[in-house]
């Protein structure tokens, strides 16, 4: 599969997720670089807006992370399809960047109201895992399409730091987009490495940058992100100097350097367990180990 | 396709041989800018998305720096695109420095920060305007490329003309080179790039003649810049939305007349005004400029293909339009035409004419796979491999005898002569043909002069004859 759709990218048309942080907790106490959100959001405005200059084929979409939740936010393709229609003629049509706030606001709203129900601890972080799926399944549906599909990628804009209970989760999408052949490129905006965006750019190819001045972010986004998978055959592009490999427990989702791993089904834990919690396989050592010396005496 | 780029990248090639002055009256306007951009090689639109924002001249070796030390091919290519097209302008200090157009940078930033609307006003609701459908309007935009190429078609059957001829699409299809008056006011024929033109597909085939139609422009009393534009521009427009005439220059409003004829757009005439609707046809006009779009081209008007090839070289299609008959016969024996189906067959005899008047084996295959009924167009391969091979074949039966000038060397006097000269000509690489037993041998005609020479320094007693 990876060798059919590396023939196919001899263009440079791509159809870019783009998943948004749009964290309260994050953008909230975040004073001390001075970046706020609003420019945050006009960056990324202007950031998709030349991504469809680049080409007619281009497609966008926009996905935002939320705190307790996730929506899509704004879908060039879906878009362009309706604004055709009759319907809407009477109608001016609307700027893209007005269609876009107004869907955030309407999201930050119910973001909030969801987030009350929760507890305070859980709701904290970014949800990355969903809105990555949200993404993948997306991107599925462009490449399930009878027309020839253009390169999907994901780029993602992180601001709070990883959210250890999404481990599982989130390792489950890198490794489907990595099967998908679909890069994910990470831009972290916060000031925390993201091991789990760096663990999937270098999986599935993408790019791992953490902007050193965060206020300019657009500038990195157009020298970077703006990067077709064609073109980045042929560019000098930012290489990740180090990957964090670290994986967490699936126990007490800590992050550990060294740990249990189940010999079934490769599940990671931090203590030794009598039996595995995801397959139920018994780990008991002794008894094991005589079970094996039977057959051969 | 790559046949697409090649016309498209032609025309490109036209807009970058404007003069200056011209160049940057286009670029007053942020439509043709953008469609510009998208005309640039990958390389290129990102070079120009980083340059964007920069407002001093950049040195020509940061930005080497950006491409990979095995890219600088592609790098330089990317350039020289840029700077033909005036979207970077060459300054000479120091060292060569690159800054963007400011014109075009204006313009590009501008339409970067409201995003964009059509670029021009669509015609208000309430104005009783009754907008086709956008089947109405592709079947519409079908309609008249058929009739155009019909017009192609006509004047190549001896049969009497299938539509009354357009003088205006004759014109164009005779500057194109596609056909040709034998004597004038006889009806022209059609050329052997005519035939060429018929298999091609229908984005290729509108580019080719609107390409002739730019080139002619400045003829006709139109300004070609101001042309180009509005060609540009027109693939930004929404189809199937209706734009008011009058808006348009006088000189333009005369072209959107010979555009309606080839089907790009549709007028409509309402109690005082005029509007015209751009088709499907006009919005893949601008989209084949990028020089990635081979996908889209394939379908251009949503065309369902209609041919069924069967191994045992009958050709089905379920048709009933004329034009497809038509090409058809160009490489088919047609055996029975029932009101929605023609019913063929691929015989050496007709494929041979086929090849005489110039189609390969391969234009007529991807005419096939191209247009091949829904059903079959699912198979792999389309074109069962017996019939496309034996196609292959049949094309280099035709190639098997090579004809070279070539002179005729006999009489040596002994063989030793004879030996030396043939081992000159064979160190030259010129040796045809060789007789050992009666000392004769044939060498290119190229060569003659250099074997002249040589023969007569040995001995001069060689005889030659041409």
């Amino acid at each position: 599969m990876s060798s059919a759709m590396s023939a196919a990218r001899s263009d440079d048309v791509s159809a870019v997720v783009i998943l948004l942080d749009v964290n309260p907790y994050f953008w909230g106490t975040k004073t001390s670089t001075g970046f706020t959100f609003e420019q945050f959001f006009q960056h990324v405005l202007v950031f998709i807006n030349c991504i469809l200059l680049l080409s007619h084929l281009n497609q966008v979409t926009v996905i935002a992370m939320g705190a307790s939740a996730c929506t899509f936010l704004y879908d060039s393709a879906a878009i362009d399809g309706t604004a055709s229609g009759r319907s809407k003629r009477d109608k001016q049509p609307e700027s893209r960047s007005t269609t876009i706030t107004q869907k955030l606001q309407e999201f930050v709203k119910k973001d909030e109201a969801a987030e009350t129900n929760l507890a305070p601890v859980e709701n904290q972080f970014s949800n990355l895992s969903g809105s990555l799926s949200m993404a993948l399944c997306y991107i599925q549906r462009i490449l399930r399409k009878p027309t020839a599909p253009p390169q999907p990628r994901i780029l993602c804009v992180q601001g709070f730091p990883d959210a250890p209970q999404q481990y599982i989760a989130v390792m489950n999408s890198i490794f489907s987009a990595q099967r998908c052949s679909v890069p994910i490129d990470a831009c972290i905006v916060g000031s925390q490495h993201s091991a789990f965006l760096q663990q999937a750019s270098h999986i599935t190819g993408g790019i791992y940058m953490k902007p050193p001045q965060p206020e300019g972010l657009f500038q990195y986004l157009m020298m970077v992100f703006a990067t077709d998978l064609y073109s980045r055959q042929f560019l000098q592009l930012p290489r990740s100097a180090g990957v964090d490999f670290r994986a967490s427990c699936f126990c007490h989702k800590r992050t550990i350097d060294m740990g249990f791993v189940c010999s079934v089904c490769l599940s990671i834990f931090c203590k030794h367990h009598k039996a595995c919690s995801t397959c139920g396989a018994n780990f008991n050592v002794k008894k094991g180990g005589q079970k094996r010396k039977q057959p051969s005496s | 396709m790559p046949r697409v780029r090649v016309i498209s990248r032609n025309f490109m090639e036209m807009v970058a041989g404007l003069p200056p002055a011209k160049l940057d009256l286009l670029y007053k306007r942020h439509w043709t800018c953008q469609a510009v951009l998208r005309s640039l090689p990958p390389l290129a639109k990102l070079y120009v998305m980083r340059l964007l924002y920069v407002e001093e001249a950049v040195p020509s070796k940061s930005l080497q720096d950006w491409a990979l030390p095995d890219a600088q091919q592609k790098h330089q290519v990317a350039i020289n695109r840029m700077e033909k097209l005036r979207v970077i302008l060459v300054e000479r200090k120091k060292e060569v420095c690159y800054r963007m157009n400011p014109v075009m940078q204006k313009q590009l930033l501008q339409a970067l920060s409201i995003s964009k609307g059509p670029p021009r006003d669509v015609m208000p609701g309430n104005v009783a305007v009754r907008l086709p459908t956008p089947a109405e309007l592709d079947t519409y935009a079908m309609k008249q490329w058929e009739s155009v190429l019909l017009q192609l078609v006509s004047s190549a059957s001896s049969e009497a003309p299938i539509v009354s001829p357009n003088f205006f699409v004759i014109d164009m299809f005779k500057l194109a080179g596609l056909l040709l008056s034998l004597k004038p006011n006889s009806a022209p024929s059609i050329t052997d790039t005519g035939f060429q033109f018929l298999l091609m597909d229908t984005n290729s085939q509108l580019w080719q003649l609107v390409q002739v139609y730019v080139s002619a422009a400045e003829d006709r009393g139109t300004d070609s810049g101001e042309l180009i534009g509005f060609l540009l521009e027109l693939g930004f427009h929404t189809v199937g939305e209706a734009y008011s005439v009058g808006a348009l220059t006088t000189p333009l409003q005369k072209v959107l007349e010979e555009l309606a004829a080839l089907g790009l757009v549709q007028l409509q005439k309402g109690m005082k005004e005029q509007w015209y609707i751009p088709t499907k046809l006009a919005s893949n006009l601008s989209a084949s400029l990028s020089e990635s779009s081979d996908m889209q081209s394939s379908e251009v008007l949503g065309t369902q293909g209609c041919i069924v090839v069967e191994t045992n070289f009958r050709v089905y299609a379920y048709t009933a339009s004329k034009l497809q008959t038509e090409i058809l016969r160009r490489f088919a024996r047609l055996e029975y035409q029932l009101p929605n189906l023609v019913v063929g067959a691929l015989t050496k005899e007709s494929i041979n004419t086929a090849f005489s008047s110039g189609i390969s084996a391969e234009q007529i295959i991807t005419y096939l796979s191209k247009h091949a009924h829904p059903h079959v167009a699912k198979r792999m391969p389309v074109v069962p491999e017996t019939v496309s091979d034996q196609i292959r074949l049949w094309e280099s039966d035709r190639n098997r005898v090579e004809l070279l000038s070539a002179y005729f060397y006999d009489d040596f006097p002994s063989t030793e002569v004879y030996e030396t000269v043939l081992n000159h000509a064979r160190s030259i690489g010129g040796l045809l043909w060789e007789d050992a037993s009666n000392r004769r041998l044939v060498v290119r005609e190229e060569l003659h002069g250099d074997m002249r020479l040589f023969i007569r320094r040995q001995s001069g007693a060689a005889g030659q004859r041409g």
